[in-house]
């Protein structure tokens, strides 16, 4: 179920200060203690080309020409945390939650490898182990928000070591006044349109961008229901449909069983009556 | 730099140009964006697009080595358009001197100055010199109208870079052009400020320094030297090379940037009279005329109680270069390679990489007798002999690998570009047996000693008499302590009365304001004295200071380390006050004289506010009042600059391998001045069809130098994994390349692989009408490591045995090359 309680914590990430430096592509393999995967260049900077199982953030390199000259922008991609996540609700083992404090977290212990997760978030974020079998169990890798940095008091390690100032941290109501002040102060600047505010149902991390979110290779037709509320005005009739069922097959048992003590004779194992 | 890092933020227009910030020096954008938040406009000028374009109010792509055309239209936009600080560029720049009526310049022999001996490749400056009064004094016309004076022969001689003539050498359209002049030269009036960020895409050209001076003659006439937000800096490339060399790593240089004397100085007296330059002007400070108190205490430092007055303080001891000797690395490798050195110590460095005409040097290496490799991975100089090329059964060279720590690994400062000092300490404990580079030499030192000592030698005394006592582990603040210096005995200032104590025996000194040429101080770098000392008894390592107040809110934090010198955080900073030390921009007031203030050094009143002020005399105006450019033996900002090797002037002239056969500015090609290698493995070829194309070299975020440290770092070779080469998307299309096809790049002396990347970003330039190409590729990949098909090898293959005309200064930055799908 979604969470809005204004309080749980969000980022605004604002592209036009980011210059591209992959201080927090960096910080985050530090922090989370991963690995790497082998690349070549294949002729962008965007290496690896895309999140996996050691890289839960990376920049994305985007150019393009127009008529005043060549245009570069730096997008940095990680788990957008959603408001209402699809990961958590397709998850059949709730190993993944939408924490109060904001950051959705993978409870590894519960995880089964179904990988539903994977096809549920409209982002395309979690990712899988695919090189582990049974031992090790194989995780489903993604950002954490840097919950244990969080819990600690601390400032997730992407923002902290960001030399621009890209991302403003901190409750997610005061994540959206920031987006929307910086918007309403800078006519021109900025397209006008917060992305996450209402995609997906709205997702803790916001970004503002000074060109058109397409262009950057954001999703853009994802609608603003959260996914969950899709499958959810089916879900939630389920008890109630079983319930209506039992209930309704028993008293339809009950109707055919009346007035004999003894069940259907065409469902009589054993021996026949005689007639 | 003359100004410092926070700085940047203080700037109306920031110009970047021979640099790419965003890209190579990530954290200094955090103060260009803070520039911008308060409406400061950024503006970029290079070959490509880079990083720092991407954030740039005004891009202006420009062909590689046409900087000095670009910046000679921009000080002609200046004159023309009248957008020079008229009270600055008179009283506080040589624009007023006359000079001799002899000089000519290159629009009257033909892109010459005149003094040019041709078989010597040399100028004889006696033309150059100034027109002197009486007094001894340089003449001057504060009008600024004389034919003669200096500011008419500029703009004479800047006539020249017409909006046409600059285009069709720069490439750079006309519109493009005169918006970036009009931008920066709006930086002019006296509120306004404007800083230039550059690196080595100015420093790495035959023309380097002159690049830099024209930047210097456009501060001047703008007024942007000595103010917040304004100055000359360089973006240096190295966490401490500004470090490096201020400890007089050079050949050519002793600690303090003092000159390493040449053989035929044969005495302290000739030292000291050949380096302290003088002047007759009371107004001028000559700050250098101090030079025989830093020689001297030098000696005392490094010589201790062995330097005394009657043996010249040990002048004999100090080593000595050949007269007219350059052992600047581009001469170093050749002699090498023509087989006249036996050992090698490849310290902190991969010069297989590094160097200018990689081949040339890797074949050097081999001609080696033994080489030692200090280093904390292995890399393509220590394993030369089993590179691509080489066959190790015909190499006798020895080579001995020395594993030394990083900076994290031990204590220490670090000075960056800012000249801050700042104090680090040991984070964790080294790796198996390597060792800091000081301990490194302290064994060595020691055991050669220790052999000097048993077996005699031809000059032991150099060795034997050099004070050395940092501990069987250097305490590296023994270290730097000698670097700040001691008062050796008690020492006075004579000049008061009654005599005032300075400082006590023993203690360390205060600044090198203290220091004394009669041998009572010791002090390893005058430029550092201050920077561990002792106050009121006290010991203060200034150095190691976390202060985090910013009284002016201008960015200064004097609290936080120490900066040479004294912690001064803006050089020449009596420019930005008027004549009676009133801030020209009431809004920056980086200094301002307080008639009123009692000077706690004088007990009387009239003080100086802000910064630590470039030296405590009072306003010019006043009687006892000086110039602001104390380090100028006139006291004046050089516009016109007689000191330098190829002109007084910044002349366009192309790399020694460029895409046309003549220069478009005049009948010089070449800057007159460089030294040209002759032997068969420095071939250049200037245009020339089989090598049609401009190609430049740059670095990424991702690596560092030549990449020994990175490329053995799995998470930056992650994201930055083999060499590229970016060129526009018209070359592609013209040789059949797609964006990340598989390329090889060939120059006179070399080849590599690379993959190529085809962006926008390059765009082909249009030159005296024709249309020229131009490539870019990273430097930070060798063959070493990581072993995998396409990891290619150093630039440096390609690039020529050529250097600026007075550092020599590899050309790493424009050269010519042919591009093949591989």
């Amino acid at each position: 179920m979604a969470i809005d309680n204004g309080k749980s914590k969000g980022v605004l990430v604002d592209l036009t200060r980011c210059i591209g430096c992959r201080g927090c592509q960096v910080a985050c393999k530090s922090w989370n203690e991963r690995s790497v995967k082998p690349t070549v260049m294949y002729g962008n900077f965007t290496n690896p080309p895309k999140l996996n199982s050691e890289c839960y953030t990376n920049i994305r390199y985007v150019e393009w020409e127009t008529d005043k000259g060549p245009v570069w922008q730096f997008v940095k991609s990680q788990c957008m945390h959603c408001k209402d996540p699809a990961c958590a609700s397709a998850c059949p083992a709730s190993a993944l939650i939408k924490t109060p404090e904001g950051p959705v977290t993978y409870y590894y212990e519960r995880c089964l490898g179904c990988r539903y997760c994977m096809m549920a978030c409209p982002f395309h974020i979690p990712k899988y182990e695919w090189e582990k079998t049974v031992f090790p169990f194989p995780w489903v890798r993604k950002c954490t928000f840097c919950a244990d940095r969080q819990a600690d008091g601390k400032t997730p390690a992407c923002i902290k070591v960001c030399p621009t100032n890209v991302m403003f941290f901190g409750p997610l109501d005061d994540v959206k006044q920031e987006a929307e002040k910086r918007l309403k102060e800078n006519p021109g600047k900025y397209v006008n349109h917060i992305y996450g505010k209402n995609e997906a149902g709205g997702t803790a991390w916001m970004y503002i961008s000074a060109v058109p979110f397409a262009q950057l290779g954001f999703e853009t037709d994802i609608p603003d229901k959260p996914h969950p509320d899709y499958t959810w005005s089916m879900l939630r009739e389920i008890p109630y449909k079983v319930a209506g069922l039992v209930v309704g097959l028993s008293l339809i048992a009950a109707f055919r069983n009346r007035g004999s003590s003894e069940p259907d004779s065409d469902t009589t194992h054993g021996k026949e009556k005689k007639p | 730099m003359t100004n410092h890092w926070i700085d940047f933020k203080n700037a109306d227009v920031i110009l970047v140009m021979g640099s790419n910030p965003a890209s190579n020096h990530p954290i200094s954008m955090k103060w260009v964006m803070r520039a911008k938040e308060k409406g400061a406009k950024l503006i970029v000028v290079d070959p490509r697009f880079t990083q720092t374009a991407s954030k740039a109010d005004l891009y202006a792509p420009m062909r590689s080595g046409t900087d000095i055309a670009f910046l000679g239209g921009m000080v002609k936009y200046i004159i023309d358009n009248n957008l020079i600080f008229k009270d600055y560029v008179v009283n506080y720049t040589n624009a007023p001197f006359l000079v001799n009526p002899d000089f000519k310049g290159p629009g009257e022999l033909n892109g010459l100055f005149s003094g040019y001996d041709e078989k010597a490749r040399k100028y004889d400056k006696k033309t150059w010199s100034y027109q002197m009064g009486e007094d001894g004094i340089p003449k001057k016309d504060p009008t600024l109208k004389n034919p003669h004076c200096v500011f008419q022969l500029l703009k004479k001689h800047y006539s020249r870079y017409t909006l046409d003539k600059v285009s069709s050498i720069t490439g750079t359209p006309k519109d493009k052009l005169e918006d970036v002049y009009k931008l920066y030269g709006s930086t002019g009036k006296p509120n306004k400020a404007g800083t230039e960020l550059y690196a080595m895409g100015w420093t790495q050209h035959t023309v380097g320094t002159q690049n830099i001076r024209t930047m210097a003659v456009i501060q001047l006439l703008l007024g942007n030297m000595g103010i917040a937000g304004g100055g000359i800096n360089a973006l240096r490339g190295e966490s401490n090379v500004q470090g490096s060399t201020d400890q007089g790593l050079l050949f050519h240089l002793l600690p303090g940037y003092n000159a390493t004397p040449s053989a035929s100085i044969n005495d302290l007296n000739a030292y000291i009279e050949k380096f302290t330059p003088k002047t007759k002007d009371p107004k001028s400070v000559n700050w250098l005329s101090n030079r025989a108190k830093y020689i001297t205490s030098y000696l005392k430092a490094i010589y201790g109680a062995n330097a005394t007055k009657e043996n010249d303080f040990g002048y004999s001891f100090l080593p000595k270069i050949d007269d007219g000797m350059n052992a600047s690395w581009l001469m170093l490798f050749d002699k090498m390679h023509k087989g006249q050195f036996e050992g090698f110590f490849a310290w902190g460095q991969n010069p297989a990489c590094s160097g200018a005409n990689s081949n040339k040097t890797r074949a050097a290496l081999a001609k080696l007798k033994w080489m030692v490799n200090v280093n904390l991975f292995d890399n393509e100089t220590a394993s030369f002999w089993k590179g691509p090329g080489m066959n190790p059964k015909d190499i006798q060279t020895e080579v001995f690998m020395l594993p030394c720590v990083s900076s994290i690994e031990k204590e220490g400062s670090l000075t960056n570009s800012s000249r801050l000092a700042q104090w680090r300490y040991k984070a964790v404990d080294h790796v198996g047996q390597s060792k800091p580079d000081a301990d490194i030499m302290n064994d060595l030192f020691l055991k050669v000693r220790e052999l000097y000592k048993k077996e005699g030698g031809k000059f032991p005394d150099p060795i034997m008499k050099l004070t050395w006592n940092y501990g069987k582990e250097v305490d590296i603040h023994k270290v730097a302590k000698e670097i700040n210096g001691y008062y050796l005995e008690d020492v006075y200032d004579k000049k008061a009365t009654p005599p005032k104590l300075l400082g006590k025996k023993g203690e360390l000194c205060a600044s090198f304001v203290h220091l004394q040429a009669d041998g009572t101080t010791s002090c390893g770098n005058w430029l550092f004295s201050q920077s561990y000392t002792q106050k009121e008894g006290k010991v203060i390592n200034m150095m190691a200071r976390r202060g985090k107040d910013d009284p002016t809110g201008l960015g200064l934090y004097p609290g936080w380390a120490w900066c040479w010198p004294v912690n001064r955080k803006i050089i020449y900073n009596r420019a930005s006050v008027d004549l009676n030390g009133n801030p020209w921009d009431p809004k920056r007031p980086l200094l301002k004289w307080d008639p009123n203030k009692e000077d706690p050094a004088t007990k009387k009143p009239g003080v100086w506010v802000g910064d630590v002020p470039d030296g405590p005399a009072p306003p010019m105006a006043k009687d006892t009042g000086k110039y602001p450019f104390i380090m100028m033996s006139e006291g004046k900002g050089a516009i016109y600059g007689p000191g330098l090797n190829d002109g007084p002037f910044p002349e366009h002239y192309e790399s020694l391998e460029c895409p046309l056969e003549e220069s478009l500015m005049s009948k010089q090609r070449i800057n007159p001045t460089i030294k040209i290698f002759g032997e068969k493995e420095d071939a250049f070829y200037s245009c020339d069809m089989r090598y049609p194309y401009v190609a430049t070299t740059y670095r990424v975020t991702e690596h560092w130098q030549t990449g020994v440290m990175t490329r053995h770092t799995p998470w930056l070779l992650e994201m930055q994994p083999q060499q590229f080469v970016e060129m526009s998307r018209e070359l592609a299309a013209e040789k059949g390349i797609k964006n990340g096809d598989p390329v090889k790049v060939k120059s006179g002396r070399g080849e590599i692989m690379a993959s190529a990347m085809v962006t926008a970003r390059f765009k082909p330039f249009k030159i005296g009408g024709q249309t020229v190409h131009e490539v870019g590729m990273p430097w930070c990949f060798g063959w070493q490591y990581p072993v995998n098909g396409r990891q290619g090898d150093s630039s440096n293959l390609l690039t020529a045995t050529v250097g600026d005309a007075n550092t020599m200064i590899p050309e790493s930055k424009a050269f010519m090359v042919n591009i093949e799908k591989a």
